[in-house]
């Protein structure tokens, strides 16, 4: 006999610690199945699952062309040669401190006809000059031009088939060697290389009219499917489903026919938990498989690195429902646990979003009078850096100013699920070579030969 | 269970209740709304913690995982979950009541048949009307063959035919030795069906005992005849009309001899006698009495 006298515990704490697992693992199994079926139940699912559905398929009517670039290719790869002779490491190098440093060598291309078509997957017979001054730099040898062409720094443009020499000996004594090439596309060309993006076949162009690097089109179109608008709208369903989950189960009248199993209690609440965060995690899951299937349908490149999106949007789901599950236990409320979810989500959201105006704005202040990095898109169109200046007089940078101050405070406080966007943002992008060191090489080789040819 | 006590803040649901059940009883628990019946019951089934006393369930102290296992309960105004049919929301109980998979498919299609919810096993529970889901309700309790039930109105909201189905699975779990425990203000019902009755009034527990010790005859007698009595004013009786056809007889003094006078008076009188029959005291009188005493004495 239990006396109860003067005891104010809950009851469910006086039974054996726990049940033996087989019974466990049994009940889990039946709260999933409850789980799946609760999910499904819900009318909005169906809708919005069609949404995502159309996202996906008007995404799969895109047509990614490639748009006529070698040219451009193959003079950035002179450059980069011509900075790489005069042992400037472009990897380790800022920008600023190779200022003036290319004095020797100068390397150009002079006739560039593709093998078939202007395609970054066909050979070019490319023929190239190099100048040098006799005395600071010694001629170069078809072996060399071989290794050192199409490479800039960890990444490779141009893989060169065949090289031989052109010159007679009076040129290379005077400082002018010429070349001729087979090159054949290298590992990094494609992802760099412009492409148009069309939707319904090619009424709906979406990019400019150069074209943009395939590698940031599939980084877009993978964020968008993603962690983007498609991830959104999942999270978003997900949660309205999920936010009547623990309140149902409370009610009066549902509750005491859970409560009489021979289950503690905490194990139903934390079945329920687990329940609703596996299915959202197989929709999520179905949700990047389809992203990264699509892209790499479309676009041929199956870089695995959006699959870590997977994970971030799981970990972030967890949060919300965490928070689902608190407010629908204290409220009994679908709604409740639906608005505060959401109010969270977007408190999370803005305070991300502030947090990322203070990083750069403090790296604007920490980085004034040095050069900032343009885009890929940006330098192959010719644009120079430019410098990072003060803000005019009287103006405070934003992480002094109180709402910075408040907003760093608050996302200091708060769970820091900016930080797993940017984490799958950076992936890609090291991916996709759109941006990183590889970026950062290509803007660096454009830079100093302008800097070069304005000299001339 | 000894002493009970429970407390909601400032509302005493239970004070003092002491009552020992049987295994194999049919135990009907009587009482109006507010009484503490529902609040016995959870206690019993470690839903709740009592403030005081000590109770224990086939041997067990009560609230405990072990105590539970053995255990149906139908829960007043249950609300099962709409989204589930009929056997998968009793595979789904099922499961978290312990049972393997191959128990809960032998045992689930015969339950449904015999609570009548076979032929509907496509339909989710949203569709069910109120009888069906009452079924479904006692379904889940019976499920795992517990050696104690609860049920909290268990006939509610079912026609007449439904009830006496009901009645016979519950005698048929009777039968098999299980203990029934019904809650219920429907008081034909408990007296047709319960061996052992309790009273409850303001989480008092006021009489209990068997139906025939709480239930005695009547001095009087109910009759009918083939043709209405011109009049009520009889020799050594007096009349009343009881319910439509029947008359109620009073007989002065109550005896067999009475009795005989009465019939010879109404043979004189040219009435043929069609029903006789001794009045009983029902549950009914009983409880009404004892609500009545409530309201006069507070």
């Amino acid at each position: 006999m239990t006396s109860y006298a003067n005891r104010a515990s809950p009851a469910s704490q006086n039974g054996p610690a726990s049940p033996p697992s087989p019974r466990l693992l049994r009940a889990f199994g039946a709260m999933l199945r409850d789980a799946w079926r609760e999910f499904l139940d819900a009318k909005i699912l169906l809708l919005l699952l069609g949404l995502i559905g159309l996202l996906f398929a008007v995404a799969l009517t895109g047509r990614i062309e490639p748009q006529p670039a070698g040219k451009n290719y193959l003079d950035l790869s002179a450059r980069a040669m011509a900075a790489d002779l005069e042992g400037v490491d472009l990897s380790q190098e800022s920008v600023a401190s190779m200022t003036g440093r290319l004095n020797g060598s100068l390397v150009w291309i002079t006739k560039a006809e593709p093998l078939l078509a202007d395609l970054p997957t066909g050979q070019w017979n490319v023929e190239l000059k190099r100048s040098f001054v006799p005395l600071v730099a010694g001629p170069l040898a078809a072996e060399e031009v071989q290794a050192r062409f199409g490479r800039i720094a960890d990444g490779q443009l141009w893989r060169v088939s065949q090289a031989e020499e052109t010159s007679d000996s009076l040129g290379r004594t005077v400082g002018m060697q010429s070349f001729r090439l087979t090159v054949e596309p290298g590992a990094d060309l494609r992802l760099l290389w412009p492409h148009q993006f069309s939707l319904f076949g090619d009424s709906l162009d979406l990019t400019p009219p150069r074209g943009a690097p395939l590698g940031l089109e599939v980084l877009i179109l993978q964020k968008l499917l993603t962690t983007g608008l498609g991830g959104s709208l999942l999270l978003l369903v997900s949660v309205v489903v999920t936010a009547a989950f623990v309140p149902n189960m409370i009610r009066k009248g549902t509750l005491e026919l859970l409560l009489v199993r021979p289950l503690p209690r905490w194990v139903l609440l934390v079945m329920k938990y687990v329940g609703a965060l596996v299915f959202v995690t197989v929709l999520l899951g179905l949700l990047v498989l389809a992203g990264w299937l699509i892209t790499g349908i479309l676009a041929g490149i199956w870089s695995p690195g959006i699959l870590l999106a997977l994970p971030t949007l799981i970990l972030f789901f967890a949060l919300l429902l965490a928070v689902s599950v608190c407010v629908g236990v204290l409220t009994r409320s679908a709604v409740a646990a639906m608005l505060v979810t959401v109010t969270y989500w977007a408190v999370l959201f803005i305070a991300g979003q502030m947090h990322n105006q203070v990083v750069e704005s403090r790296f604007r202040e920490e980085n004034i009078g040095k050069l900032r990095p343009t885009s890929v898109v940006d330098s192959l169109r010719g644009a120079k850096p430019r410098r990072e200046e003060p803000l005019k007089a009287g103006r405070v940078p934003f992480h002094r100013t109180a709402v910075g101050r408040v907003a760093e405070g608050i996302y200091t406080v708060l769970p820091h699920t900016e930080d797993l966007d940017n984490l799958v943002d950076r992936q890609l992008m090291r991916d996709l070579a759109v941006s990183g060191p590889f970026r950062a090489l290509v803007e660096r080789a454009e830079f100093s030969w302008s800097r070069r040819s304005g000299s001339r | 269970m000894e002493g009970l006590e429970k407390r909601y803040g400032q509302l005493q649901a239970l004070s003092g209740v002491s009552l020992e059940v049987e295994p194999g009883t049919l135990f009907g628990l009587l009482g109006q709304n507010g009484a503490g019946k529902t609040t016995l019951i959870k206690i019993l089934l470690g839903l709740v913690a009592p403030t005081g006393g000590r109770a224990s369930l086939l041997g067990q102290p009560v609230g405990g995982l072990a105590a539970r296992r053995d255990v149906g309960y139908l829960p007043e105004d249950h609300r099962l979950p709409e989204y589930h049919t009929a056997p998968s929301l009793l595979d789904f109980y099922g499961a978290l009541q312990g049972l393997t998979r191959r128990e809960r498919q032998a045992r689930i299609p015969p339950l449904l048949e015999m609570l009548g919810l076979k032929g509907r096993e496509k339909l989710r529970i949203r569709g069910y009307s109120k009888g069906m889901k009452q079924r479904l309700g006692l379904a889940q309790a019976l499920l795992h063959r517990p050696r104690v039930l609860f049920l909290d109105e268990p006939t509610d909201g079912i026609d007449p035919v439904g009830r006496k189905e009901i009645r016979d699975v519950l005698l048929e779990e009777q039968r098999s030795g299980v203990t029934v425990f019904i809650n219920s203000h429907l008081l034909g019902e408990v007296e047709q069906l319960c061996d052992r009755v309790a009273i409850m009034r303001r989480g008092h527990l006021l009489v209990s005992g068997t139906v025939a010790e709480l239930t005695h005859t009547k001095p009087s007698w109910l009759v009918g005849f083939d043709l209405p009595p011109a009049d009520l004013r009889w020799e050594g009786c007096r009349l009343e009309p009881a319910r439509p056809g029947l008359w109620r007889v009073h007989l002065d003094p109550p005896g067999a001899d009475s009795l005989d006078r009465f019939l010879a008076q109404a043979h004189g009188r040219g009435l043929r006698l069609r029903h006789l029959e001794a009045e009983r005291a029902t549950l009914e009188d009983l409880y009404l009495a004892l609500a009545t005493h409530d309201r006069q004495a507070p």
